[in-house]
């Protein structure tokens, strides 16, 4: 018996140290989203791969909270073996993790030219005047719109390109009288379009010096009266959970979708619509500085300081996501990627018109809001200002908290989380 | 005596191989998490706080708010699974049952999937368009889909009845082991004293079983105490994932631990902390439900 | 009269409980035999979609490679995880001292910690034994089990101490004696100490997710969770992996049942 348990003693060890044996030039990278982030960088490398057949890949898809989860352990613990080369970061939590762990990722600053970026990406990643990312995808928001049942409502969509949400409510109660549509779709605790409203009016949850922003929070307040009035107007219709939501506009049971640019892979899914979708520009808040230009998700590659292929990994990034325009119309085609490499942005794919959105130039549509998207700061504490909010939803919701009230309590609740 | 020197030795060498293991991956990161708990962290920057993060924890509606979610789970769903648990035992300890072995085997089935797979499972099922909607409106007992995971009332609902189904049939076994030591005779003689099932069962069964009735019900306050899989799997997969569940009433101070470790500014620090009160809340409950059965050991 | 209306009503309950128990099983197989949209509307019966979803499955996403990991994991927690708190639960019941009840009461307080506080501290001990990222670092932290030290001295309480007092007469070791003539006739405890550590890890999710980061390691729960979290999970494919996760546990459930009520007995003696 001492024999057996001495064998698994040894053979533990050895196994273990198989787990870390890595190729000499391998990148791994980890990512989230299968059809989207993942293929994109499947692409990518495949294109580095005939530059340089000697790099080998691995691109590793988890769900986004694993890759969390997973980057906080490591980083937390210190350990420099077996880091991955290269992580995508959300860019709501850019400042998250650049602050906490400084050291742990890469200074690129001389090693991009980031006049080329979109300057609120950029913006997004840079620490103590220093740069440590690769922009990415952009998630510049818009309003996808059935053309059919518009037109069966009576709506001509010229109308609709310089709306407030008020009028947007207006319109969807036409739209669910004539077409029995719902305008649209969306969880009721999920903090989306709480972003794009707010990102709309310039404002985040807190203020320059980072302090909360949320009781006294004029343009929270209207996104609040919004969020209330979407579903007590009956013109929502309410799903739980990202599958439910991309389900009820592929079975045609909504009118429009308002979110990020990245949604049209998902929209596109369904072929037998070809033809029925356009894009507008989101709806604004009737406040003073609010535009019809928003943002919702977009996300960066980070590059880890300690890892073992850093320098291959950064090149790689160069050569692809700095260099390659061509690729850059590939994964918009394909999977709906709108880059913020600029360059890119000059290219065919960008112009093109699509039979789909029937034969509207979305892309340069997008790119012109783009550029109207005022630029944000959205600290490190994103999420936990989320969740406060969404916490005090139900009240709201039922009437037992008027909006000033629900803030204030979120405002409380927020800092003790925070333990200001 | 020599003998009993020997016998204590050989005691600690039973012993030794589930001590090194305990202390190296149970007791170190216990420590080592108690240690952390007096520190506020951010990512691996340090910050000496001392008992800072517990007094910051009875502020924290979140935390208070997760206490409250669970303490739901305590006062109805262990009491309705461990109940439903004794009838099924009660019953399926009468020899005159037929196909015994089916309905055990059937009744416990659900104790052998992953919490995972089937967090997953009914999150499919107890969608606001799925089956078990369905089947309701088919039936004519609603009028209306029910919101089963978009309403903060419901999605406990659908958290208690999944947990329910999981962990009934387990229990039940073990309060099926313990009938086994209650001979059949206290039974026969009952009835011919003319006492009929409900007798039998409030004044046999019950308080018969009452030390693994105890030892369930404390392993079930653990278990809601440290409840993660279901709530994290039942609300996963939203878009931005604000709130854990709607309105956050799926949040558990698990739950909260991971969200304050992974998913926000991470704070190891104040998560320990949180840990340690949830251990403290364990033991009180732990405690006086020993109090309350009356046992001593 | 009256006697058979009772035991109608108990069957009818009974009936109705087990229905309840076995239909999420039932759907969870329709389910896998049926595509994505049928599953989200609750479709109840077969399709013919089985074939094309398990083929995704293993193309796809690798599924035999996610089976093999699990099976070693599991293989290696259970019997690493029997050895180790069985020879525990019999030292503390067999060699009782008052020093050793107290480390015995140590370690149950420990069942108390949410183990959510413990990944970080114990991915920086296995950064030392160079475990990150391998099976062997997801197999041996679940190896000393509280609640499996906890159920041995239960049940070795029931083990009448006439026979070791006797081996040792004969001049047998302490050893030997577990090893030879305790531990044998202790099949039923075995057995259902078994079910219980295989299901544990097996079905472990939190752990394995911490310390698993190629996704050639990946165990079962984590192939799943992955499945059904992605932004457009394929509902036909995530059911065909929730059968093919659940299956080894009803396996091994059926193969040991017969040992587990008696096992499970032993340790709830009064």
């Amino acid at each position: 018996m001492k024999k057996v348990i001495l064998m698994l003693l040894i053979i533990s060890m050895l196994i273990g140290l198989f787990g870390v044996v890595n190729a000499a030039k391998k990148v791994t990278i980890w990512c989230w989203d299968p059809n989207f982030n993942v293929a994109i960088m499947e692409e990518a490398a495949s294109r580095y791969q005939k530059l340089h057949p000697d790099v080998e890949f691995e691109v590793v898809s988890m769900a986004k909270a694993d890759v969390e989860q997973k980057l906080n352990t490591i980083l937390a613990s210190g350990v420099k073996r077996g880091l991955p080369e290269i992580v995508l970061i959300e860019d709501y939590n850019a400042q998250k993790y650049l602050q906490s762990y400084p050291g742990s990722f890469a200074d690129l600053t001389r090693e991009f030219n980031y006049k080329e970026f979109a300057p609120y990406k950029v913006k997004l990643m840079t620490l103590n005047g220093k740069v440590y990312g690769v922009p990415f995808d952009s998630g510049v928001a818009g309003w996808f719109y059935r053309r059919d049942y518009f037109e069966q409502a009576g709506i001509n969509p010229e109308d609709l390109k310089n709306i407030t949400w008020d009028e947007f409510i207006e319109i969807g109660k036409i739209v669910k009288e004539k077409t029995g549509k719902y305008m649209i779709s969306g969880d009721p605790y999920d903090g989306g379009l709480m972003r794009i409203l707010l990102h709309s009016a310039g404002t985040w949850y807190f203020d320059e010096k980072g302090n909360p922003n949320i009781a006294n929070n004029e343009v929270l307040k209207d996104a609040l009266k919004i969020y209330k009035e979407l579903f007590a107007s009956g013109i929502m219709k309410e799903t739980s959970g990202w599958n439910e939501w991309v389900a009820s506009f592929n079975n045609g049971e909504v009118a429009s979708v308002v979110t990020g640019v990245w949604i049209i892979g998902s929209i596109k899914a369904e072929k037998s619509q070809t033809g029925k979708w356009g894009v507008l520009p989101v709806p604004r808040l009737d406040l003073p500085g609010a535009v019809n230009a928003s943002n919702l998700g977009g996300s960066s590659w980070y590059v880890l300081n300690n890892s073992e292929n850093k320098d291959i990994a950064i090149d790689f990034l160069r050569e692809i996501y700095a260099k390659d325009i061509d690729f850059y119309q590939k994964i918009l085609i394909e999977r709906g990627a709108f880059g913020t490499w600029l360059p890119a942005q000059n290219g065919y794919a960008y112009r093109a018109e699509d039979p789909f959105f029937g034969n509207q130039r979305i892309f340069l549509d997008f790119s012109e809001w783009l550029k109207k998207i005022p630029s944000v700061d959205f600290g490190l504490f994103t999420y936990e200002a989320d969740g406060a909010i969404m916490g005090v939803m139900p009240d709201v919701y039922n009437g037992n908290l008027t909006i000033d009230e629900a803030l204030k309590l979120a405002e409380e609740q927020f800092k003790n989380t925070l333990g200001f | 005596m020599k003998i009993g020197k020997s016998y204590n030795l050989w005691g600690w060498v039973f012993i030794s191989l589930a001590l090194i293991a305990l202390t190296l991956f149970i007791l170190y990161p216990i420590i080592y998490s108690l240690y952390l708990s007096t520190f506020s962290t951010r990512g691996f920057l340090k910050t000496f706080v001392g008992f800072g993060n517990y007094k910051r924890l009875f502020q924290d509606r979140n935390f208070l708010l997760s206490l409250k979610n669970i303490s739901i789970i305590f006062v109805v769903q262990i009491p309705i699974m461990l109940f439903l648990a004794l009838i099924y035992a009660f019953l399926l300890n009468d020899p005159k049952l037929k196909f015994k072995g089916f309905f055990r085997t059937a009744l416990f089935l659900p104790a052998v999937t992953s919490l995972v797979a089937y967090t997953i499972l009914f999150k499919m099922m107890f969608s606001t368009d799925g089956l078990v909607n369905n089947i309701l409106l088919a039936i004519g007992i609603i009028k209306q889909p029910i919101r089963w995971l978009l309403d903060p009332f419901w999605a406990k609902v659908t958290l208690i009845i999944a947990m329910t189904w999981r962990w009934t049939g387990y229990n039940m076994m073990f309060y099926l082991a313990g009938l086994q030591n209650i001979p059949n005779e206290i039974y026969e003689a009952a009835e011919i004293d003319g006492a009929n099932r409900r007798v039998q069962f409030f004044k046999i069964t019950i308080p018969l079983l009452k030390p693994i009735i105890l030892f369930t019900t404390i392993m079930s306050t653990i278990g809601t105490l440290q409840l993660f899989d279901e709530p994290m799997n039942l609300a996963a997969g939203v878009v931005t994932g604000s709130s854990v569940g709607p309105g956050n009433s799926l949040l558990t101070p698990s739950v909260y631990i991971y969200n304050v470790c992974f998913k926000y500014v991470p704070n190891f620090g104040y998560a320990s902390a949180i840990s340690y009160v949830i251990v403290l809340i364990a033991a009180i409950l732990s405690l006086i439900q020993f109090k309350v059965v009356g046992e001593r050991r | 009269m009256r006697r058979k209306l009772v035991y109608t009503f108990i069957y009818i309950f009974l009936s109705i409980s087990a229905f309840i128990s076995i239909f999420p099983f039932y759907w969870m197989i329709v389910g896998s035999t049926n595509a994505s949209v049928d599953i989200i509307k609750g479709k109840i019966t077969f399709g013919t979609k089985f074939i094309e979803n398990f083929k995704n499955l293993i193309e796809t996403f690798g599924l035999g490679q996610v089976l093999l990991n699990s099976l070693e994991v599991s293989i290696f927690v259970v019997i690493g995880s029997l050895i180790v708190s069985s020879l525990a639960g019999y030292g503390f019941e067999i060699y009782k001292s008052k020093s050793r009840n107290r480390v015995y009461a140590v370690v149950l307080w420990t069942l108390m910690i949410p183990p959510a506080a413990l990944m970080v501290p114990l991915f920086r001990l296995m950064n030392v034994f160079n475990l990150i990222d391998s099976l062997w670092g997801v197999i041996l932290p679940m190896i000393p089990s509280v609640f499996l030290i906890f159920f041995f001295r239960q049940n070795f309480q029931q083990y009448p101490k006439e026979i070791i007092m006797a081996a040792r007469v004969d001049g047998a070791s302490e050893l030997r004696i577990f090893f030879s003539i305790v531990m044998p006739s202790m099949k039923a405890t075995y057995a259902a100490a078994a079910i219980y550590a295989f299901m544990t890890s097996w079905n472990a999710y939190l752990w394995p997710l911490v310390i698993i980061q190629s996704s050639e390691k990946r165990t079962m729960t984590l192939f799943i969770s992955n499945l059904a979290s992605g932004y457009n999970p394929d509902f036909g494919v995530v059911m065909t992996g929730v059968v093919v996760a659940t299956l080894p546990m009803i396996i091994v459930f059926f193969a040991l049942q017969r040992y587990f009520v008696q096992g499970v007995l032993g340790s709830v003696k009064q």
